[in-house]
């Protein structure tokens, strides 16, 4: 069996002309309509690298003072290697259509500490479309799982002499991903605290390729070499690591613990000093506390580097918080907080 | 680029890792690859240099969970560069793709076990690609024996090689062995020198604490109060400027 196959119009012979993704072409000889059966392929567009390699390395400028970075970055950090490469997306649309029904519990209080818990029913309809992007190779150590725009101008596949990465997963699979976060984001615009009925369909509506330019920057700074990615079509910074500064370590950990210390202290002075307070009230305080001073703690044991973009060791910030999992429960409601956050 | 003949008139038609259809420049028929009925052997070539990938273990080794100066006393010992192959196997199971990564050689290399293909510019492997000397792993696991096994029908077979740094590094009487992926930098670490939290975790909880009975304090009297958070920022500060530069 050979591994190619001549396609030829069943008609007249002809040969004909077909792109990846298509199913219906007419012969051009002879105008029959075709059906192609078989591997359906998937459409696959370029988008047009738009920001020349001056501008990739003229954005650090800005970007070496932002965001806690060494003090000395900008002064020390020299530009060794910069180069262009198209990185593959999967870029799905997907429509969420359907009800969801259920019912917002509020509950007030009176001054002579009576509660009271009202039910309110809700009945949502969904009908939402979304576009939705994920890488379809791994990313490696570039800090890049999925697209911050779809505003590029697209071009048939030419690539020129731009190394391509290769597309290395499995649509079927991206879809899937991607149904469940879309199924996900509806339910949270909904906005129904308590579901009791839903009837949620997600129906996809286009799939395609998008190879994405991207301009990869290494810079050294005293010996070592860190990393930024550059959009090729906005020309903003998507991704990077880049040295911390003890100085900002140390004033994020004082700042934290101050801040912290004293919202607990209040908190806990306020249920002292009157005897009808809720006690809630003191408890949220004393977390809020405690959150704000291991928020702190997080960035005075990690803020060593600076890390921007989807990488898996950034440990403090909301994505750190991402990374353990918290952010994500209390998103999805599994941390209760009482219903009053 | 990998070439295979055209079907219809025997020209050389050039083809990529990606093109699933390609047009002969000769006769300008359209060619279909089915690459269900065969094995493919693709490559990744190396996309850094030996410089940048120190430069990228300092930066590693200077994170912080390793052990602190680790990125200034590891003494490397040796940088080796080599091939490293896996499968990728696309199925289609019950009408959808799926992807299989299987390990192609046995192997002690720390990190190589969460099995991945890495990203970068794939190119077929063949008489054309010139390795450099580098070593090739040769693969000790056949891919006939993962065939019978998946689930599906297969879409695309392959052997692909990515390559990777092999690093030695001495530190604190210790060997140690780490890998980093050659195409985007990635480090596949093992284990490492690892650093402690405890002085970190000291100064938040003592500096938490002080605050929190400070501020009951202010309630009784504020004055005296005011002065010991001034004295306790200046104690933190400098407390957690030393353990963020020296521990």
């Amino acid at each position: 069996m050979s591994i190619s196959v001549g396609l030829n119009c069943p008609a007249c012979g002809g040969a004909i002309q077909v792109a990846d993704g298509e199913q219906v072409v007419n012969c051009e000889y002879c105008g029959s309509m075709l059906y192609l059966e078989g591997d359906g392929g998937v459409n696959t567009i370029a988008f047009k690298m738009k920001v020349d390699r001056g501008a990739a390395r003229a954005v650090s400028e800005e970007w070496f003072r932002k965001d806690w970075k060494a003090r000395d970055l900008r002064k020390e950090a020299k530009v060794l290697e910069i180069y262009p490469i198209y990185l593959p997306f999967w870029s799905i649309k997907m429509r969420v259509i359907g009800w969801i029904c259920g019912y917002d519990e509020r509950t007030y209080s009176d001054s002579k500490g009576h509660t009271r818990t009202e039910r309110i029913p809700k009945e949502e309809m969904v009908l939402n479309d979304y576009q939705y992007s994920e890488i379809a190779c791994d990313p490696g150590d570039l800090g890049i799982k999925r697209l911050r725009n779809f505003l590029g101008e697209s071009e048939f596949e030419d690539f020129g002499n731009i190394p391509t990465y290769e597309a290395t997963t499995s649509k079927d699979e991206a879809m899937k991903r991607i149904g469940e976060e879309a199924l996900n984001d509806a339910r949270g615009e909904a906005h129904v605290q308590h579901v009791t009925f839903e009837r949620v369909h997600v129906l996809p509506r286009a799939l395609s390729m998008i190879y994405y330019p991207i301009w990869v920057v290494r810079y050294g700074y005293r010996e070592k070499m860190y990393i930024y990615t550059v959009d090729g079509v906005s020309g903003e910074i998507i991704s990077g690591r880049a040295p911390g500064d003890p100085l900002f370590q140390s004033l994020a950990i004082t700042a934290g613990t101050t801040i912290g210390g004293l919202i607990a202290a209040g908190s806990l002075y306020l249920m002292a000093a009157s005897e009808t307070m809720d006690p809630t009230i003191t408890l949220i305080g004393l977390a809020a506390g405690a959150i704000i001073t291991f928020g702190a703690y997080m960035f005075f044991r990690h803020g060593s580097e600076i890390i921007e973009g989807d990488f898996t060791d950034k440990k403090y910030g909301l994505g750190g918080l991402d990374e353990m999992g918290v952010v994500s429960d209390l998103l999805k409601g599994r941390i209760d907080l009482g219903g009053r956050i | 680029m990998a070439t295979f003949n055209c079907p219809k008139c025997g020209a050389p038609v050039e083809f990529d890792v990606k093109d699933r259809l390609v047009r002969c420049r000769y006769c300008s028929s359209e060619i279909f690859i089915d690459k269900s009925g065969a094995g493919f052997y693709y490559v990744l070539p190396f996309a850094i240099d030996e410089t940048t990938i120190i430069g990228t273990f300092r930066r590693w080794a200077g994170g912080s969970t390793k052990a602190k100066d680790l990125d200034k006393y590891a003494h490397i010992v040796s940088v080796k560069k080599s091939f490293f192959p896996v499968y990728l196997f696309k199925r289609d199971v019950d009408g959808s793709e799926q992807v299989f990564v299987e390990p192609a050689a046995s192997t002690t290399l720390p990190g190589l076990h969460s099995l991945k293909v890495p990203g970068g510019d794939m190119v077929v492997y063949d008489k054309n690609f010139d390795a450099k000397g580098v070593d090739m792993v040769k693969p000790d696991i056949d891919m006939a024996s993962y065939l019978d096994k998946l689930p599906g029908r297969a879409k695309e077979q392959a052997l692909v090689y990515f390559p990777i740094y092999v690093l030695d590094y001495a530190f604190a009487e210790k060997n140690w062995r780490t890998v980093i992926s050659a195409t985007s930098g990635e480090v596949f670490s093992g284990d490492f020198p690892r650093r402690s939290s405890s002085a970190y975790m000291m100064v938040a909880i003592v500096g938490f604490l002080a605050f929190l009975t400070e501020g009951f304090l202010a309630a009784v009297d504020p004055l005296l109060a005011l002065a010991l958070i001034g004295i306790t920022v200046l104690v933190v500060f400098g407390a957690s400027y030393f353990v963020a530069r020296r521990m």
